[in-house]
Order: structure tokens, then sequence, then C-alpha cells
């Protein structure tokens, strides 16, 4: 039985301690040695099954648990049963006898939920392999973060979900492998797993980004492509407000040849103090991807410009000095971030795994976002600093981008997309500003969505009109996998069920 | 003489709050590349300025099979005013540390 119960009920506080599970009793789901990951994975499948028979004739609502990481609370639920994930983290190579005709297996990993991103990303560099995209962080489980549609900033990628091809879902009633509609996997392959398979476009991209709504995640098939290492730049530039309306057409050419390299960046960020966000300098990062070579020189995370998400520090100076939060973000964002390398600086390079970092949180932190149509961005930027500003908001205020995401409830839908980000220490005017923001994005009619693990006050009503056909297609695919609505509310907790998820 | 004397206490009373804000400081020790669990913590009250160590509760971790990823050390505010108000001879202290999931080499599937 690689279930093991972790102490008495008790608490649990999730790992940005936003939220608190009371009287939560705590398992946890742990890998075995068999020899071959189809025969682990059935044997853990099984017993994740017979759990959560257990919880439900126990009447306790069940949360799959990796990292804790997701600010949101949708991994919070209080008088239930805990399922930590963490030590179910083993990684196998898949063979190409395996696949069905047509599939490349050379890119392809089986991962157990409870892999890190970092070790996921660790596994594939060792095999000359690499994730395309990922968030700033990388101390999540790659489970839960595609569960929740995490994303970085490379321009014409998703979500961290696109790599996935497979997923092993569970559920009261059956052990799931949910494909797209042309198949990845073998039938002998799925056999072996113990899992019934269901090959389907709409349950694949419901599964996509599950929230932890549609079962107990136990595996996934994650896709790769060939290692490549990236140079960053990294510095403080006032940026021209004309500047935006290049981002906003997607000339980010210009936009780099201007404040960066005369080169196309693969990833462009931009971290801008809201209090007079043109006259002050923004960190901009940049990313520029070559072609692998083994004798590059190395560096440190710190020096590849990791960490970039850390300005946890200054909440209480924020909060209580308002009329010192422009300076005092400013000061923040100077010795918050790494600095450099600039464009006269020595080259550095790194892997995109080596350039993430496993951050810590040190202050109570908040984060929220907007992800708009890119193509508002010019007229909708400055607005959304004004009202931040003017209501108290204490965080920078960060624009990255994006392509379209895979699954049916990714907040990236639109074509292209800028994701503004408000990251920083938490406190309750900041959380005003930013619903002030969302107020006037809406009298605008500027069109938005936001992020799933972040702090976005999100509703039912609210999700329904954001993702319209969409959601009822999410919907209609957790109804197949889960006919009977007592097993949907066995996925259930106070914060899912009030985004419609799971009832 | 009186103004000496103000003096020696003004620089005792300074004394004690550069230890009480001091106190607070959080020392932290990490691995490079962690793959944290849970964090657990517990308190260690140093006693008899420091001839003696009394913990709440014995250093337990359920998965700590793989070591530890970090550990910090600090004092909360009431730790600190404990501290000060029996003249450092108990000396509480908080610990918590997060173990390690372990890594395990890539299998075949």
């Amino acid at each position: 039985m690689p279930i093991v119960r972790l102490g008495n009920e008790g608490r649990w506080t999730n790992y940005h301690g936003t939220g608190t599970c009371e009287a939560a009793t705590r398992f946890a789901l742990r890998s075995g040695d068999a020899p071959r990951g189809r025969d682990e994975i059935a044997i853990a499948a099984g017993s994740v099954q017979d759990w959560l028979v257990e919880a439900a004739a126990a009447k306790r609502r069940v949360r799959p648990l990796g990292a804790g990481w997701s600010p949101s609370n949708i991994n919070i639920a209080s008088q239930c049963w805990l399922l930590h994930t963490r030590r179910f983290n083993r990684c196998f190579l898949i063979d190409a006898a395996d696949v069905r005709p047509g599939v490349n297996a050379d890119g392809l990993m089986l991962v157990e939920a409870g892999a890190l991103v970092d070790e996921v990303s660790d596994k594939f560099e060792a095999q000359g392999r690499s994730l395309w995209t990922s968030g700033a962080g990388n101390g999540q489980t790659f489970a839960g973060a595609c569960a929740t549609g995490t994303h970085g900033s490379m321009i014409a990628s998703g979500g961290i979900q696109d790599h996935i091809r497979a997923v092993q879902i569970v559920t009261p009633a059956g052990i799931h492998w949910i494909e797209p509609a042309t198949g990845v996997m073998t039938d002998a392959f799925v056999a072996a797993t113990g899992s019934t398979v269901l090959r389907d476009d709409a349950l694949f991209a419901a599964a996509q980004l599950p929230m932890g709504s549609l079962g107990i995640i136990t595996a996934l098939v994650v896709d790769s492509v060939p290692k490549f290492l990236v140079r960053p730049i990294q510095n403080l530039r006032k940026v021209d407000r004309a500047a935006l309306g290049w981002l906003a057409a997607g000339d980010f050419r210009r936009f780099s040849a201007n404040y960066a390299l005369d080169q196309d960046p693969d990833f462009v960020q931009m971290i801008v103090n809201p209090y007079k966000p043109f006259k002050r300098p923004a960190m901009l990062r940049f990313l520029y991807r070559e072609p692998w070579r083994d004798d590059y020189p190395r560096a440190t995370p710190g020096q590849l410009g990791a960490g970039y998400d850390a300005l946890s520090l200054l909440g209480r100076l924020l909060d209580d000095y308002p009329w010192a939060r422009g300076a005092l973000l400013q000061f923040a964002m100077k010795q918050g971030y790494a600095s450099g390398p600039d464009v006269d600086a020595p080259p550095v390079y790194g892997s995109w795994g080596e350039g993430l970092d496993t951050h810590r949180p040190l202050a109570d932190l908040f984060n929220a976002s907007v992800t708009i149509d890119r193509a508002d961005l010019a007229h909708a930027f400055e607005l959304i600093c004004a009202v931040y500003a003017r209501h108290g908001g204490s965080t920078v205020v960060t624009v990255r981008f994006m392509a379209r995401a895979e699954g049916l409830l990714a907040p990236a839908r639109f074509p292209h997309n800028a994701v503004i980000d408000f990251d920083g220490p938490r406190s309750a005017r900041t959380a005003d500003a930013y619903a002030r923001v969302v107020e006037r994005l809406d009298a605008e009619g500027i069109a938005f969505t936001r992020h799933w693990a972040k702090s976005c006050r999100l509703d039912a009503a609210r999700v329904a009109a954001d993702y319209g056909e969409d959601f009822r297609r999410w919907r209609a695919a957790r109804d197949r996998l889960l006919p009977d609505p007592e097993h949907r509310a066995l996925f259930g907790s106070a914060v899912l069920d009030g985004l419609g998820l799971t009832c | 003489m009186m103004w000496v004397g103000w003096a020696l206490a003004a620089l005792g009373f300074a004394l004690l709050v550069g230890q009480y804000a001091a106190g607070h400081a959080d020392i932290f020790v990490s691995i490079a590349n962690p793959r944290p669990l849970d964090e657990e913590s517990m308190v260690v009250t140093l006693k008899g300025w420091g001839f003696a160590a009394q913990a709440a509760q014995p250093f337990v971790t359920p998965e700590s099979d793989h070591g530890l990823c970090d550990v910090r050390v600090f004092a909360t505010r009431r730790q600190m005013l404990v501290a000060i108000a029996t003249f450092g001879f108990l000396r509480p202290v908080t610990v918590t540390w997060r173990a390690h999931a372990g890594v395990l080499p890539l299998g075949d599937a």
C-alpha cells in the first residue's frame, strides 16, 4: 500500500501561507520500487482508488496536495483528507514500442504526479531534452502547475500544461487514462497501468487543466524539445510609452533592439513601478534562445537572473508609509532582482532549467493577475497602473507575454496574450486596489481572464461568463468522468464549489 | 552625576532593544536544488544560559529518510521577551525544517 497516514488530524498551511486546512487528516502517496513505470503507477492508482472509496465511506472530502504552492486556496479544504504526492516522484523513459504508430517517443517521459517541475526539467536535461516553457518558479509539482495553467513569458509558447500528452486520473469509480482522440500510448501499455483508456479531445482538453476537480491525477506523459541554451539580458531602463505599442503589435524585435540586443527575443518580461511607470526605470528581462552546445560557460541561477518573483520584503513599510510607496518600490526593484547581465556584460548562458529557481517566500504574499488580449496592452496598461496606484496597490506590476495555451480553462485564451501580474507583499489595500483594476477593466469593456492559482476573487458566474462554451464543455467532460454527483462532491471544497467546478 | 546614571540607563535600554530586535533574525541553511516536503517545526528552550536544552517535542519528522532540504532557526517576539525577562536564563528558539523528498533515478516506463 503506497499510501501512508501522516500523524493525527490537524492543521495544514499552504506554501505561501495564504490558507489553512483545519482538522485535516494527512496521507502521503509514496513511490515504490517496481521495475517498470507502468507497474508502479498501476499499484499507486489502485491504492488511490481504494483510498477514495474509504474517504467517501468516511464522508470526508479529499484534496490532492503537491507542493501546496497555489495562493488562491484551491487546495484548501477543512475537515478533509489530504493526499500529499511529493514523494510520488519517479520519472520514466518511454520506449518506442509503447507508443502508437506515428508518435515519436524520443521526447516523452512518464512522470509521477508528485515530481516537481525542477525534477522533470532535470531528468529531461540529463537526456538532452528540455521543457519549452514553465513559470518563474520551479518548486510546484508538474501536475499541480498544469492543473492551474502556470505559465512563463516565452512569447511563442502557451502554458506548462501544453507539455502533457496523456493523463492518468483516478476517481472512486475507475482509473482513467486520457489522451487526445489520435492516441499516444499503446493499448497494451495503458492496460498495464491498470487504466481504462479514454481517447477524446474534449476530455483531454479538460484534463490538461483540471484544478484538482476531476479526480486525483497520478501520472502524466510529458513531452519535451531538444535541449537549448538561453542567453539572458536583464537591465533597468526607462521604457517609452510608444514601446507599449510595439509590444501590443508583437514587434518584440524592435522592443529588444531599443532596450537590449538587436535580435528576436524568445522571452520578454517587463516589471514596472505602477507609480510613474514611464518615468521610473522598469526591470526588463530578455531571453535569447541558442542551439545547445556543451562548452558554454556555466553560470549560477542568480547570474542567470533567476528568482525574479522574489519581491516580498517590504509589505509593512509600503502599508505604513503610503506617501513613499513609489520610491520604496523602486528601491525594492533595485535590491530584489538580479542586476544584469546587461548588454555590455560578458554573455552568460544556461539551459532552460538552470534559469529557474525554487523561491522561498519571505513574507506574506499577494499575487493576482489579469490576462488580456495583447492588442489591448497599449491602452489598458497605463489605465491599470493608474487605477492600481491610486488605490494604494503596493506591488510592482509585471507584464509577460505568451501564446494561446491548451486546455479548456486556460486563462491565456486570446491568440496572443499579455499577462499582467501584481505580485508582492500582501495587504488589504493591495487586494482592494486589484479589485478596483478589475472593476475598471470591466467598465472599459476590456476582455480579460484571471489566473486560477492566484488570489483573483473569481466566482462561478464570472467563470461561466469568462470561459463561455469552453466552460460548458469542461463541465460536460467532468460529468462524463464523474457521473455520480457524490463523487463530484468528493473533490469539492468551499473554493472550488464557489467557482462552479465541483457542483 | 545624575546624567551619568541616565546615560547608563539609556545605554542599557538600547542594548536590550538591540538584543530584542536582533533576536528575531532568521538563520536559514539550505541545500542547493531542494526537493522539499512540508515544513515542520519545534521549539527548543535553552536553559541556564545554554547549559541545558529542552525541546517541547522530540526531533521527529515522519519522512526524513532522504535527509533535510533546509533548516531555519529564529525567535518570535514572545520568545525574545521571555529571554529578556528571564535575564537569558530561558532562551526559547523555533527550529523549522523541511525534509527532502528524495531524488530517484530515471527508470523505464
